[in-house]
């Protein structure tokens, strides 16, 4: 009867190895992917252990759960396999620590239990996540009874077969589970943390964030099909447990609009393959009907298809999804993916995005504003401009907020600043193009490549040593995304370059008292870039105090302006935006900094707002102002 | 129906950088509501006839010839051969001389009727066509007209479709040698000096006698920027029922009668007989 | 600007009015070639005359009105009462003008181009205006003659009124014939050019006797020539004939010679009205928006609604559902092309007015003084907007009752 213990433990890998291996050849329909099996194997354990650990134990109680449920499970599961050795299978001290690994796992799986039953929480999906903890509970506690059996009574004892049998209808369950059911979360996470297509998120110690460039001769344009997309995308998206963490952290979610990044996975889950189990989960807010004809070869977006255009456009590309997902699916690269075939291939952005993106094409700039105005907000203040003079120890980058009525003020504090501190700067004037990041989100990567292509070639032509910007967004394309065009810069957000400054006591600042404030992290700097330090020590360096919204730092949530969102318009409920400043309104504080032309526009956009919205910049300015103003009167004293 | 697109070189207007006039990737996507369209552009690049495609055309047809010389010979040339039933172009060109005349000039050529300002077009019954003309402000000639037509189209047309990149590279350019042309018709080049922008009249119905001069000597808004504060909500209403009159958006208290406009008479509104 | 040096002789010469045997002079058309106003208190007089009143009294609250130059002289000249018109006996040339007249009336435009026909006639030509309908304002306008062409003033027939031109321009050989850049005016001039083959000056800016200027290349340069004969002229660019009354005497012309009349291709035409309620927002003239100051949607949209206006509205309304999403102005709504727009209660975001950029007239009512709106506002009410709705449709009432209507 030991023997059966062990075949139970190897049906259920082989079990399992098959229903992976009929999985697989759904993945094998993507598109080819380089990888690296042998280092990738190598450093599953540590991107485990760490990686993965580090985004699960956000949440507590999952994480110990998780710990408890799955470390069991594959301890006992594997020591069962070792009773075919017989020295092992004679052992009762052996069968005592089998035992206990299936008792762990028993434990495990009232955890699991107790957290759908009675009540299951909104963000988790049901279907076949609900029979999960009785599988488990089933293979475990057949599990223990048996080990325990043997362990107390010897091999021959009338519990052990009832108990196997018990188990081994939990075990099999569970490894039949590995292609459709909650279990292939377990067996497609580990290797799409081996396979995965974005290696290096796990070695570089900051986010890994810049969209692949598009191959624009490939024959066909960004992803049209399921098959369309790379085999190891394909088993990515296999490998969402449906945790509903993303979902939580979606802001057009929470807007209301009709994206919800969870279903949007387990729809790319259902293109794939149409005859799995239906999805459980919560749903598109406001959906958009859809016919839902699906298929690894059908198309997967329209309103004839799975996933409809008004979900593809909602999206800010704020990251928030990404950073929350415990299995490291990334869903902007799917999400841009889909948008790159419906802008290049079938004219189809959303079409309040048509003129922006032939403003962006014609005159490179999306509002189609003369390039020789970029600097007009700064009439009366000295802006030099890099062709004069050749060189510059910084080159500001001014972005296209510097055209806003309301964004000139942030600027022109800059200005004011890096006056103030001697820098030695230039702006590029005229040559300045659009970096041409909206496009980019908006799927036109061929704009967005030509434009990229000039504007490096601009930047090539002068010498100078950083560049500044008070635009993540620019900031992310010049820094990261530029790179693989040739383009090598050292960027500086300019809240990094302005706690240089006071540090280095080039700006002499006055306290502020300027009541309570509170941060707002912009996506493409904390997210993408994985800076949220350095504007928080600026706001203290200037003696204000400071609160948190309760999402800040890599977490924080997005103010709805990204991605081209704010263009696509897609109507939900609610404003991400007002969403943003309800919560910064729970913090009672007086005063948003914010770090970003666009979150300054959303932010400002927000109507019956009772906070004031400052970029940093300008509260420095004003730091600097009433240093000046105490100065006479410290002198006196 | 099979429908031709005229294509010419413009430029945008802002950056100067080459781009297809606007009216004409507009009609690109009217034609693509109508039937089997194709393009054709005679000049010396191609990029007009690879910006349709982008645009949404299939095929495009390129007409080399040499700069400055007389688009209308060719067009009319190849539009014969190829018998289409709509020659869509757009209103105006973009970036040269913008007079508007090349469409007037084939379809003389060709001897079929020209129709100015489509914003819509539908196939009606064998061998005729209905098409939505645009007039100022909004109103609507409805024509149905016998096909062959040239068919100019008006910037209130549904807007272009964007440029896809994708479709650019799919589609194909058929290019054709220079057809021997006259170099343009007429008269030497005029004169060209830098635009200088001038204040627009204004829309003189009444008013007080510093409005109009204003209205002379270019200092344009009605009035110039005026501000009342503390004033009764009757008289606020009347300085705005003032204001509006004075700027012609409504009609003199002792005309028509509030709210009815002559409805059908496109000046009806900027200028009222008493 | 610089100014003007007067010549008193030539000024002379050019009132001088011809065809009588001593000189006489009108000095009323003095005033033309100076930009400056001046008075002239007999024309006040006239002008300010009420018409059909049996004893001579006067309107003082029509102060001014005659004596404002280049732009058209009121309706009220026109009667028995106003000044001689100037009459041109035997002109050296004759300008032929080609109005629009949409509804049998002499749009703004149309007067525009008298005017720039008036400047190309001189003292020593005569404008023609070939029209389907006489109107009394032909003259004031500064029309030295009027043909009358005997046409369906229903019909659409771009052709036919091609060819009538042409067959009045072999019969008159005019210097010039001056078309509207309107719709219409500009096709007819189009045809017109295509049938005789000559070349047409298209949207004239500037009109003078001894050059024209049009804008060419997305308006980054001027082409100059001299007048030609063709030419159409653009709306609001040049100044409607200011001076005295022209003749407007009748004229036969013989319009047998023309091209032969093809079959019509045109099968049917009908005209679709815009009504102000449904026109697309882009396409709307007037625009009158309700923002988040407004409570009274009801009001509000009575008020659209007695003004002949679009409806529109600030985001915050079209997110809250009390306003369609169509009715949406702005960067994310829609960019008007309206000449007017009212806003009530419309805070003036960034994002709302650049959907406003191109609207030449503002008016604002807001309660805040600092609102951006208000700065933009060619006429800024500082009121609640709960409270001038009403009055502005108890005044326009008031008016209705008051006119009899
Ligand atoms: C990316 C983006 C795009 C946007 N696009 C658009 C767009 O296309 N169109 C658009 O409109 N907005 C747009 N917005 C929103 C815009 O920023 C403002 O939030 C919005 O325009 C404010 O609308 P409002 O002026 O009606 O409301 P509020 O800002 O609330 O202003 C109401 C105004 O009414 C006045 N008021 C209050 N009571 C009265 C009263 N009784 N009588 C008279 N006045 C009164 C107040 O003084 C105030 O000025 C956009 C925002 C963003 C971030
Ligand atoms: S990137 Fe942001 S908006 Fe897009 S799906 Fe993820 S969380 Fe939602
Ligand atoms: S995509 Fe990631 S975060 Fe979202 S439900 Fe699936 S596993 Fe969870």
């Amino acid at each position: 009867m030991t023997a059966a213990f062990a075949a139970l433990a190897f049906l259920m890998t082989g079990l399992a190895t098959a229903q992976t291996l009929r999985r697989a050849a759904l993945w094998r329909l993507g598109a080819a992917a380089p990888v690296d099996w042998v280092s990738g194997l190598a450093k599953l354990p540590k991107r485990y252990l760490v990686d993965v650990h580090h985004v699960v134990a956000r949440d507590p109680y999952a994480s110990r759960m998780h710990a408890i449920v799955a470390g069991g499970l594959l301890a006992a599961t594997m020591l069962a396999g070792f009773a075919i050795l017989p020295p092992l299978a004679g052992s009762r001290f052996y069968w005592s620590v089998v035992a206990l690994a299936f008792a762990m796992t028993l434990a495990g799986s009232l955890l699991v239990g107790a957290r759908r039953y009675p009540k299951t929480p909104k963000r988790l999906s049901k279907g076949g996540f609900q029979r999960l903890p009785f599988l488990l509970l089933a293979y475990a506690a057949g599990g223990t009874a048996a080990a325990l059996s043997i362990a107390l009574s010897g091999p021959e004892n009338p519990v052990l077969l009832v108990a196997l049998l018990v188990a081994a209808g939990g075990g099999l369950g569970l490894a039949y589970e590995v292609k459709d059911g909650p279990m292939r979360h377990a067996v497609a996470g580990a290797l799409h943390l081996i396979a995965h297509p974005r290696q290096k998120r796990f070695e570089q110690g900051r986010p890994d964030a810049a969209l692949l460039p598009l191959d624009l001769d490939a024959p066909k344009l960004g992803a049209e099909l399921p098959a369309d997309f790379t085999w190891n995308r394909l088993l990515g998206f296999d490998a969402c447990v449906q945790c509903g963490r993303c979902e939580t952290a979606c802001p057009a979610f929470a807007a209301g609009q009709p994206l919800n990044p969870k279903r949007l996975i387990q729809d790319l889950v259902g293109a794939l393959a149409p005859d799995g189990p239906t999805y459980q989960g919560s749903p598109y807010p406001n959906a958009r009907p859809v016919a839902g004809e699906a298929g690894p070869l059908f198309k997967v977006i329209g309103p004839d298809a799975k996933i409809h255009p008004d979900t593809l456009w909602s999206c800010t590309t704020c990251r928030a999804c990404v950073e929350e997902c415990p299995m490291m699916i990334e869903h902007v690269d799917a999400i841009i993916s889909l948008r790159r075939h419906q802008t290049l291939e079938l004219s189809a952005p959303p079409q309040k995005s048509f003129e922006t993106l032939a403003n962006l094409r014609e005159a490179d700039e999306p509002g189609a504003r003369p390039l020789t105005a970029r600097g007009d907000f700064a009439a009366g203040i000295e802006l030099p401009v890099i062709s004069k003079r050749g060189e510059a120890d910084v080159l500001l980058w001014l972005g296209d907020g510097a055209y806003d009525m309301r964004y000139g003020r942030t600027l022109r504090a800059l200005i004011k600043l890096f006056h103030e501190a001697g820098v030695d700067f230039a702006v590029l004037g005229e040559e300045e193009r659009d970096t041409g990041d909206l496009a980019r989100r908006l799927g036109d990567e061929a704009t967005y490549q030509g434009l990229a292509k000039a504007n490096i070639e601009t930047l090539q032509k002068y010498r100078f040593n950083r560049i500044v910007t008070s635009d993540p967004h620019a900031l992310h394309a010049l820094r990261n995304e530029y790179r693989a065009f040739g383009g090598d810069f050292e960027v500086v957000h300019h809240t990094a370059f302005l706690l240089e400054l006071i540090d280095a006591g080039k700006l002499p600042t006055g306290k502020l008292d300027a009541g309570t404030v509170t941060y707002h992290d912009p996506c493409y700097l904390g997210r993408y870039n994985g800076e949220t330090e350095a504007p928080r020590k600026v706001l203290d360096r200037i003696g204000l105090s400071r609160v948190e919204m309760a999402r800040h730092g890599r977490r924080s949530m997005c103010c709805g302006g990204g991605g081209g969102a704010p263009i696509a318009d897609i109507p939900g409920d609610a404003r991400i935006p007002d969403l943003r400043m309800a919560q910064a309104a729970e913090t009672g504080a007086e005063m948003v900094a914010v770090a970003c032309p666009t979150c300054t526009a959303m932010l400002e956009g927000v109507t019956g707002r009772t906070a004031e919205i400052r970029d940093v910049a300008e509260l420095v300015l004003m730091a600097v102002e009433t240093g000046r103003a105490d100065e006479p009167r410290r002198a006196a004293a | 129906m099979r429908i031709a697109v005229l294509l010419s070189a413009g430029r945008h207007p802002v950056s100067g950088k080459p781009t297809l006039p606007r009216t004409e990737a507009q009609a690109i996507r009217m034609a693509a509501g109508l039937g089997a369209a194709t393009g054709l552009h005679v000049g010396p690049d191609a990029f007009p006839a690879e910006a349709a495609l982008g645009h949404g055309l299939d095929y495009a047809a390129h007409i080399a010839c040499a700069a400055g010389s007389d688009p209308v010979g060719p067009l009319a040339a190849r539009i014969v051969s190829d018998a289409p039933d709509i020659v869509l172009a757009g209103r105006r060109g973009q970036g040269g001389d913008e007079t508007g005349l090349v469409p007037y000039a084939v379809a003389a050529r060709l001897g079929v009727p020209i129709v100015p300002d489509a914003v819509a077009m539908r196939p009606a019954t064998d061998g005729l066509v209905e098409i939505d003309q645009a007039l100022p402000k909004g109103v609507l000639r409805r024509l149905v007209v016998r096909t062959p037509v040239v068919v100019t189209v008006h910037p209130a047309a549904p807007p272009p479709l964007p440029f896809a990149f994708g479709k650019a590279r799919r589609g194909s350019i058929e290019r054709i040698a220079a057809a021997p042309t006259d170099l343009a018709a007429g008269a030497p080049p005029p004169e060209e000096r830098p635009y200088r922008k001038r204040p627009k009249m204004m829309r003189a119905a009444g008013g007080s006698a510093a409005d109009r001069l204003k209205a002379v000597t270019g200092e344009a808004t009605a009035g110039g920027a005026k501000v009342l504060d503390h004033q009764t909500p009757e008289d606020a209403a009347k300085e705005v029922l003032a204001f509006l009159r004075r700027v012609g958006v409504l009609a003199p208290a002792s005309a028509a009668g509030p709210g009815r406009r002559p409805a059908a008479s496109e000046d009806a509104s900027r200028h009222a007989t008493s | 600007m610089t100014r003007l040096r007067r010549d008193p002789r030539t000024e002379r010469a050019a009132a001088r009015t011809s065809g009588a045997e001593r000189p006489r002079y009108d000095l009323a058309l003095k005033a033309a070639p100076s930009r400056r106003p001046r008075r002239d208190p007999r024309a006040e007089a006239a002008a300010q005359r009420v018409p059909a009143a049996a004893r001579l009294r006067l309107d003082r609250s029509q102060f001014g009105a005659a004596t404002v130059v280049a732009t058209h002289v009121p309706e009220r000249q026109t009667d028995k009462a106003s000044p001689k018109p100037i009459i041109v006996e035997n002109p050296d040339f004759l300008v032929l003008v080609v109005p629009d007249m949409a509804g049998g009336r002499l749009g703004e435009h149309d007067r525009q181009l008298f005017g720039a026909a008036r400047e190309l006639a001189g003292k020593t030509g005569a404008t023609l205006a070939l029209v389907g309908a006489s109107s009394a304002d032909l003259g004031p306008a500064g029309a030295d003659r009027v043909a009358v062409v005997a046409r369906d003033p229903d019909a659409y027939d771009p052709d036919a009124r091609a060819a009538e031109v042409v067959a009045a321009m072999r019969a008159l050989d005019p210097k010039h014939v001056l078309f509207p850049e309107s719709a219409d005016g500009g096709d007819l001039a189009r045809r017109v050019s295509v049938l005789t083959g000559e070349p047409l000056f298209t949207e004239a800016e500037q009109v003078s006797a001894s050059a024209l200027g049009r804008p060419a290349r997305c308006r980054k340069v001027e082409q100059r020539s001299v007048p030609t004969r063709l030419i159409s002229v653009a709306a609001d660019s040049v100044a409607s004939y200011s001076g005295a009354p022209r003749e407007a005497r009748n004229e036969q012309v013989d319009l047998a010679s023309g091209p032969a009349k093809t079959a019509g291709a045109i099968v049917s035409a009908t005209r679709i009205p815009a009504d102000p309620a449904t026109v697309p927002l882009a396409l709307a003239d007037f625009v009158v928006s309700a923002g988040n100051g407004v409570t009274d949607l009801d009001m509000f949209r009575q008020v659209v609604a007695a003004l002949g206006a679009t409806p529109g509205a600030s985001r915050v309304l079209c997110d809250a559902g009390l306003m369609p999403r169509a009715a949406q102005v702005g960067a994310s709504g829609t960019v008007l092309g309206a000449s007017c727009y009212f806003a009530l209660g419309i805070a003036g975001a960034p994002q709302h007015l650049q959907g406003v950029a191109d609207c030449e007239h503002i008016v604002a009512v807001n309660t805040d003084l600092h609102a951006a709106m208000i700065a933009r506002a060619g006429l800024g009410i500082i009121q609640d907007a709960q409270l001038v709705m009403p009055a502005i449709l108890e005044e326009l009432e008031r008016e209705r009752r008051e006119t009899g209507t």
